[in-house]
């Protein structure tokens, strides 16, 4: 069981390194979006399952680096580097909003998270002399969708390896202490306001070069497109459905949302918002640890499902 | 922006901060009455309230029926629905972690705005009933917010006088402050749940009726009053029921006059720097609430 | 000798109560007192406000002479000052092993070696593995006992060590206090036992209604005749 684990993935990397070079344009879009949504899925388990602080306005650092990377683009810089200063740019946000916000009390911290979002959007369409405002930025044309699927392929399986390399360490198990039971964490001499903050930022890495990836590669961005509800939604679904707190948990559910999105997506649009509020509640009254994280208490499985 | 501030600004702006910040009051009381007694943060507030705007503007347009008066419909159906609600989802995560009840109330209002929007679509409407002002003096009075005060302020003083006068008034007040104790004093602590959430729900409803004829009614207008109860209730104090008043009040005190200062666009941002502020220094509230 | 823990005037109120009202205390080093009193005297309350949980709203704490009234829990812990709760909080997800883990800085192996020498000391080297959620009221009381000790903290508080624990555990735990203060430590407990009080404690504080009534030692104290209305009423 041990050896065929790694080469099965070793096999799926590969699968998945080969794949554009048979794929069509819509194919290769579809690749570059799954890895985009698994690295915001598990981007925002890194905060919000390890410590048990709710992000609600997450997509705000994927709108972040998407502004960040496309201004830099736009000033010459070649979009590897700009995407990575859209993470930069990210980790920043999280920072300055982390420092103050995290001393709240996990409700408090989530109210403060919903509006965060919207204000960023408001600021903005409201510096229009900067980013544009509400009639969008425009990126210099470039047909770059293979190389973004790989970028964002590597995005996704970076931010699971650090999830990982996390989970298995005791930074990650003091991050655990927080949702566990922060006011005996910090009596037990964890600096439970840093260790939040280092979460935070770390999750915010992730969406802020995807924020940029996906902002190269559709070419055009604008407030409502980047900062959107459904986005911080969809996250939270596909990694609440395979299993918060666990490490393949929102690789999974990014996977079957995914794939379920765009069955249902294409075809009723509506019903696509309708059907995600329904799931989550259904994931909150029914499993609320996930696919995963059920299967993890009924066999007693290792904390690094 | 090198306009002189006169007094008689000042003065409207103050009107106009009262006259919105009762609205405010009213639906916030609301989102308070169902956080202090069950600790649940109802993000589903605002579209509530979205249900009551709709309410209004269905049997207006069937029927004509006077908008301030079908607040009589949209308060007695939203706290049914705000029943039925409490009873077959929301009971089920007031003991569990505060996570799960946010997430809960979360999906719930993404599918309320969306079965609207599959009902309603997104095509703005609006009950033009009542429009212009008093005019009194230098002051200028706008109809459609001074008949909502009225209303907005019957309501809330008559939802005091329930909470303090009556027997299930004290109850919900009781199982607010200790649900324990209010057990062990024979207090049905299910039913009062119930009761509560259906209560804060017809508060939002009355809400969204009286705004009704003042904004754009769409699926998504509650969304921003979600917000902003939150906010009045974390100034007021938690589980402070008069404090969601004067939080109430603040909140559109304090909009009206950024909005003397900042862009109409900004305001936004100064709830959300109000809020972290408050939060920061003095989380309890204004007045003394529970953390 | 500087006291190690020393209490000066305390007061703490929760809305118009006050729970702590001017206490004055004083730890010496190396010895064993108990913190007595009827429910609601203010015992966790003063706990809560020496270790960092809350704070006073007068008065002054002071640790090997260093003021620590206005630190947070984490930076109290890091000063050498341990604490077990009321109510049991370990970890529940995580392992036994890993509650001991999580709570020193040292390195890894470091960690490990000392974990494994105290659950081998209670006797719980089997249940390592094991999260501690699952573990039973008296097994976990010993993970939270020994999670304490993992940094070596010179003084030690802890919070009704004695409840809900059957009589060879707590001759275990006795044993293991008394151990603690032959090696220099100094203990303070709250405790409604007044067996384990009055076999234990060198020096007893009575709290009632949030006042310091007697301070002394157990035989003293047990005669005091305002003790004896205070727990049993006028």
């Amino acid at each position: 069981m041990r050896r065929t684990l790694p080469v099965a993935l070793g096999f799926l990397a590969v699968a998945l390194a080969l794949y554009p070079l048979e794929a069509t344009g819509y194919g290769l879009r579809v690749g570059l979006q799954l890895f985009m949504w698994i690295a915001l899925a598990q981007s925002w388990n890194l905060i919000s399952g390890l410590t048990g602080y709710v992000s609600f306005g997450h997509v705000v650092f994927f709108g972040t680096g998407a502004y960040t990377a496309s201004l830099l683009v736009n000033a010459g810089m070649p979009w590897p580097l700009a995407c990575l200063s859209g993470g930069a740019a990210g980790a920043l946000l999280a920072l300055i909003i982390g420092w103050p916000c995290l001393r709240l009390k996990g409700p408090y911290f989530a109210i403060a998270m919903l509006g965060l979002n919207e204000v960023m959007r408001v600021i903005v369409s409201y510096a229009e002399g900067l980013t544009g405002g509400g009639n969008g930025l425009s990126l210099p044309t470039l047909d770059a969708s293979r190389s973004i699927y790989y970028a964002m392929g590597l995005v996704a399986a970076a931010v699971t390896a650090v999830t990982y390399a996390i989970v298995t360490s005791r930074f990650g198990l003091r991050l655990m202490t927080i949702r566990e039971d922060e006011v005996a964490a910090e009596a037990m001499g964890i600096d439970t306001l840093r260790y939040k903050i280092y979460a935070f930022m770390l999750s915010a890495i992730g969406p802020g070069i995807v924020g940029g990836l996906s902002a190269r590669d559709q070419g055009y961005i604008e407030p409502i497109s980047v900062f959107p509800l459904i986005m911080t939604i969809t996250m939270i679904v596909m990694a609440l459905f395979g299993g918060k707190g666990t490490i393949w948990g929102p690789v999974l559910g990014a996977v079957v949302l995914f794939i379920f999105q765009e069955a249902v997506w294409a075809r009723f649009v509506y019903l696509h918002q309708l059907l995600f509020g329904a799931i989550i509640v259904a994931v909150v009254l029914l499993m609320p640890r996930g696919i995963l994280g059920v299967l993890q208490q009924k066999y007693n499985l290792p904390r690094t499902i | 922006m090198s306009v002189l501030i006169t007094p008689t600004m000042v003065g409207q702006v103050v009107i106009s901060g009262l006259l919105a910040g009762s609205i405010y009051a009213l639906v916030a009381l609301g989102l308070g009455l169902i956080f202090g007694v069950m600790r649940v943060l109802n993000v589903a507030h605002g579209p509530l309230m979205m249900l009551g705007a709709y309410t209004t503007f269905g049997l207006f347009q069937r029927f004509g029926l006077n908008p301030y008066l079908s607040v009589l419909v949209s308060m007695p159906l939203l706290f049914l629905i705000g029943v039925v609600l409490q009873r077959f989802l929301v009971r089920r995560v007031v003991d569990a972690p505060e996570l799960s009840s946010l997430l809960l109330t979360f999906g719930l209002s993404i599918a309320l705005v969306n079965l609207a929007q599959l009902a309603f679509t997104s095509d703005l409407r609006s009950v033009e009933y009542l429009t212009g002002s008093f005019v009194v003096g230098p002051f200028a009075f706008s109809k459609p917010r001074l008949a909502a005060c009225a209303f907005a302020v019957t309501i809330t003083a008559g939802s005091f006088l329930f909470l303090r006068g009556t027997r299930l008034g004290k109850a919900i007040r009781a199982v607010s402050q200790s649900r324990e104790v209010a057990q062990v004093c024979g207090i049905d602590v299910q039913r009062i749940h119930l009761l509560t959430f259906g209560l804060g729900s017809a508060l939002a409803a009355a809400g969204g009726s009286l705004v009704a004829v003042m904004v754009a009614i769409q699926p998504e207008m509650g969304q921003v009053y979600t917000f902003k109860s939150f906010l009045v209730i974390v100034l007021g104090g938690a589980g402070n029921y008069p404090g969601a008043l004067l939080g109430g009040l603040l909140l559109g005190l304090v909009e009206q006059l950024s909005s003397l200062f900042l862009t109409a666009q900004v305001n936004e941002a100064v709830a959300y720097v109000l809020l972290v502020l408050v939060l920061l220094i003095r989380p309890t509230g204004l007045l003394k609430g529970r953390v | 000798m500087a006291p190690i823990l020393e209490v000066r005037s305390a007061v703490k109120r929760f809305g118009g109560v006050a729970a702590v009202n001017r206490v004055s205390l004083a730890l010496e080093k190396g010895r064993i007192y108990g913190l007595i009193g009827p429910n609601g005297s203010g015992k966790t309350t003063l706990f809560n406000c020496i270790t960092g949980v809350d704070h006073v709203d007068e008065g002054l704490i002071l640790l090997n002479g260093l003021r620590v009234d206005r630190l947070k829990p984490h930076q109290i812990f890091h000063l050498g000052v341990g604490r077990t709760f009321q109510v049991i909080r370990v970890f529940p997800e995580l392992t036994a092993l890993e509650n001991l883990l999580v709570v020193t800085t040292a390195g890894y192996a470091e960690a490990r070696g000392r974990a494994e020498e105290l659950l081998v000391r209670v006797k719980l080297e089997r249940l390592a593995g094991e999260f501690a959620g699952n573990l039973s009221y008296g097994q976990q009381k010993l993970v939270e006992f020994i999670r304490v000790l993992m940094t070596d903290p010179e003084l030690i508080l802890l919070d009704e060590p004695a409840a809900g624990v059957n009589r060879t555990l707590l001759n275990d735990l006795l044993d293991a206090v008394r151990a603690l203060r032959d090696q220099g430590k100094t203990v303070l407990l709250v405790e409604h036992d007044m067996k384990v009080v009055m076999g234990l404690c060198e020096t007893v504080f009575v709290l009632d209604h949030g006042e310091k009534l007697a301070e002394g030692a157990p035989g003293v104290i047990q005669a005091d005749e305002r003790v004896i209305e205070a727990y049993f009423g006028r």
